[in-house]
């Protein structure tokens, strides 16, 4: 091989340049690889249809002349342009576009305002007032003509319009779902807002909420997360329960973990007792043991009431309550490995002035040691947060009935159970979608503390 | 301060720490140890039976199964994962602009609940879903992306030859004349797709079943090959992580020694990166064994889109003896398999600090 120093200096920067090019190319592709499942997943729980195939990218709802109609008809619906509805004094004008080949009559379409419940799943179980009972549709009026060709066709598109109205004095309703009908032939060209689908033949163009808003429209998947699972018992969205339900359990889990991980693992760092490197061996090994191992005995303990202790604030168990969640959880192995890591790492001199001062353990430990530890107990909390807002087991041994307790992992499930069978995904992925956000964003604020947390968790093999 | 008064205060500090440790860990550990001697179907008293709950369980054909898919399930994603994760850290940890936006790109998919990705995946694996259209599509696209690569090849052997004829120290893959042929490759086959010349195939349609079935693949059922393909891709950025830490203890200068003595990036990560990071491979290894010998949530999610004994793993038997829907409890047979799991996690542990502690890279 030639010795580099004979070598053209072009040839070597065009070859470091190319190297750079492609390292960036194979970068891209795999991050294409990992984001792109999730971009897929996420479009598709914008569409009407998540299981269709072929596979499309661009759909109606991605389509900015149809957030600008959705807007404006949720204005004209309810005066609500983010969420639409159908409010007293609605008068919701519409026009549609049908092409009509040569030889044929122009008929215009038949309006009907179906009585339609809003999906499969939890959905279906509720009854509430339709908006059929209070709509009352104009008679269809053309209002343009003009000779054309349609998919090699030669023919005639004639526009046609009418408007629906609220009669009377009701209630807001949630959605105003429309068909229209033609007679065979005759073909969809457009409208104010796309169809959500066609169906028999190209004869009913179908639309779910002719005055969804903007939001109804788009995120119309999310909306129905919220609105269609309720409670049974107090007819609140349940998953709006279950978001609280998890905050509530994540927040205690943490407080639990910060204060009494910190208060353990700098015993385990600086204060000498009998059997302290047996404490920390056994620590270890409580660290590896599947938690299959010990959830028989911990459910029976926490149907109990733990020993019956939680009588004294009047729970005869703490299965289906948040607070069995918590307890086995508030203070993990894990958090005082870490906090003991942290201050056998921090200089002893800073305690030994407080202590000679004649301060307590308690007193510095509070004082002197707590304050100064903000980045390991930063990087606990994200770790803690994290992992309570994403655990999946325990919540389901612990929280069985009524949905009301779940948290939002369980949830998830019953979303999948309810829905699954059905083929609704667009809902299941809506509501895997809003779980993630708490934790994207605390991701995309907290960066660098989430990959402190792995280096740490790294250490305890 | 005097002894006892600080065994005192550390018995303060500990306290609660201690309380939950004990009755949440060691309690429950040495009563699903009982247990597993006993039958109980958590409704009335356990009764003993000694050793006949672990000579039934490796008599029950849906243990062994849980036993040999959890098995296969960890060895094979620990494997891959890693090697993966190692090869993507080596990639990452190039001295480039921008290096921290891929990883906290690439770091995004391993922050999600299992709950969310699971079900995602789940949508992916549908028969009508994301998976079968991408693959129809490579399916009904393979004439042209076989051209594509036919021509890429061919051109850069063509110039290869060409520039060695010169006398340049040329490598096979060299990057700058990769980018030719990648450019020169991607305008023919353009060239010939407008000419007609190459056409997509028609009427290519993918339906594999990847949940819902009880086919298999090498041995293995398919809804756990789907599985593994979630997970590997959802750990991968995880370890990607831990191994970049590794690599950048690594002093750049014996990359450089190695480039000057002609050792090409493949040589180079074989022959320096893998040697050097063996302390954390190892670690990583271990932690992969230990988490993927739990699977549950997977399982639990899939539920019964996939016929059980295709996905069931011990983790998922343990729970499924002491919550079985519709029939009663066999606690016992739950405690036996978990104690198993743990055994298993236990041998794992006992191996890597045999082989991987006192391993020192250099």
């Amino acid at each position: 091989m030639t010795a580099p120093s004979q070598v053209d200096p072009v040839f070597l920067a065009r070859r470091r340049w190319a190297r750079v090019g492609w390292i960036y190319g194979t970068l891209l592709f795999i991050g294409t690889l990992f984001i792109g499942t999730l971009y897929v997943a996420f479009i598709t729980s914008l569409k009407d249809d998540p299981l269709e195939q072929p596979f499309r990218f661009l759909f109606p709802q991605l389509s900015p002349r149809n957030w600008a109609a959705a807007w404006q008809l949720g204005q004209a619906g309810a005066r609500d342009p983010w969420l639409g509805g159908f409010a007293p004094g609605a008068e919701v004008p519409f026009t549609v576009t049908y092409f009509v080949p040569e030889g044929r009559e122009a008929i215009p379409p038949e309006v009907r305002i179906p009585r339609r419940k809003p999906g499969a799943g939890l959905g279906a179980v509720r009854e509430g007032p339709y908006a059929a009972d209070y709509a009352e549709v104009s008679p269809v009026e053309e209002v343009a003509r003009r000779p054309g060709t349609y998919r090699g066709q030669a023919g005639t598109f004639v526009r046609y319009r009418f408007t629906v109205r609220y009669v009377g004095d009701g209630p807001r309703i949630e959605r105003l779902p429309a068909d229209l009908e033609v007679p065979r032939g005759q073909r969809f060209v457009e409208a104010t807002l796309a169809p959500n689908r066609i169906e028999r033949r190209g004869r009913v163009a179908s639309w779910d909420n002719l005055t969804p808003g903007f939001l109804g429209y788009v995120f119309h998947n999310y909306v129905r997360v919220f609105r269609e699972a309720r409670s049974l018992s107090t007819g609140e969205s349940l998953f709006w329960r279950w978001t609280l339900n998890s905050f509530y359990i994540a927040f205690f889990t943490v407080i639990g973990n910060l204060l009494f991980g910190s208060m353990a693992g700098y015993a385990l760092a600086r204060l000498r007792f009998p059997g302290r490197h047996a404490l920390f061996l056994f620590m270890l090994f409580s660290m590896m043991v599947p938690f299959q191992v010990i959830f028989i005995s911990n459910y029976l303990v926490l149907r109990d009431g733990i020993f019956g202790l939680t009588r004294l604030f009047g729970l005869e168990t703490l299965l289906n309550h948040p607070w069995g969640v918590i307890v086995p959880g508030i203070v993990g192995s894990s958090s005082v490995f870490i906090m003991k890591q942290f201050f056998e790492s921090i200089p002893k001199e800073i305690e030994e002035a407080a202590l000679i001062d004649g301060a307590t353990p308690f007193q510095t430990f509070f004082r002197v040691v707590l304050p100064i530890s903000t980045p390991a107990l930063g990087a606990l909390t994200i770790l803690t947060f994290q992992g309570s807002w994403n655990s999946f087991f325990w919540p389901l041994v612990v929280l069985t009935s009524p949905q009301d307790v779940f948290t939002l992992p369980v949830g998830l499930l019953a979303f999948r159970q309810a829905y699954g069978v059905a083929g609704d995904w667009g809902l299941i992925l809506a509501g895997a979608f809003l779980s993630m956000i708490p934790i994207v964003v605390l991701f995309v604020v907290f960066q660098r503390y989430f990959v402190e947390g792995v280096s740490f968790s790294g250490l305890k093999g | 301060m005097h002894r006892r008064t600080e065994a005192l205060y550390a018995l303060g500090f500990l306290a609660p720490y201690l309380s939950v440790l004990g009755v949440f860990f060691l309690y429950a550990f040495l009563r699903t140890v009982y247990f597993s001697f006993t039958q109980y179907d958590l409704f009335h008293a356990p009764e003993w039976v000694g050793f006949q709950n672990y000579a039934a369980l490796f008599r029950e054909d849906l243990f062994l199964r849980a036993l040999r898919n959890t098995l296969f399930y960890s060895f094979f994603v620990t494997v891959v994962q890693t090697f993966l994760a190692l090869v993507l850290a080596a990639i990452l940890n190039t001295k480039i602009r921008g290096v921290t936006f891929f990883r906290t790109v690439y770091y995004l998919p391993s922050i999600l609940s299992s709950a969310a990705a699971t079900l995602i995946f789940i949508w992916v694996f549908q028969r009508r879903g994301f998976l079968n259209y991408a693959l129809g599509w490579l399916e009904a696209h393979a004439p042209i992306l076989l051209t594509f690569l036919g021509l890429f090849l061919l051109f850069q052997l063509v110039q290869v030859a060409w520039e060695r004829r010169l006398g340049l120290p040329v490598h096979l893959f060299d990057p700058a004349l990769a980018t030719a042929s990648l450019v020169l490759a991607l305008a023919l086959t353009w060239f010939l797709v407008a000419l007609g010349v190459l056409a997509p195939r028609e009427g290519i349609e993918v339906k594999t079943v990847w949940l819902n079935t009880r086919r298999e693949w090498l041995g293995v059922p398919i809804p756990l090959w789907s599985i593994i393909i979630m997970n590997i891709y959802t750990t991968i950025p995880t370890f990607m992580l831990i191994f970049l830490a590794g690599l950048q203890d690594i002093p750049k200068t014996i990359y450089e020694a190695a480039a000057i003595d002609g050792a090409t990036p493949v040589q180079q990560f074989f022959k320096i990166t893998v040697p050097l990071l063996r302390p954390v491979i190892f670690l990583v290894v271990t932690m992969s064994l230990i988490g993927t010998l739990q699977l549950f949530d997977q399982v639990a999610l899939i539920g019964n889109a996939a016929p059980l004994e295709s996905t069931i793993t011990l983790a998922y038997y343990v729970y499924n003896s002491v919550f079985p829907s519709g029939a009663t409890p066999k606690v016992g047979f739950g405690a036996g398999a978990a104690l198993v799991l743990a055994l298993l996690t236990l041998a794992v542990v006992l191996l890597q600090r045999r082989f991987g502690i006192s391993e020192r890279g250099y």
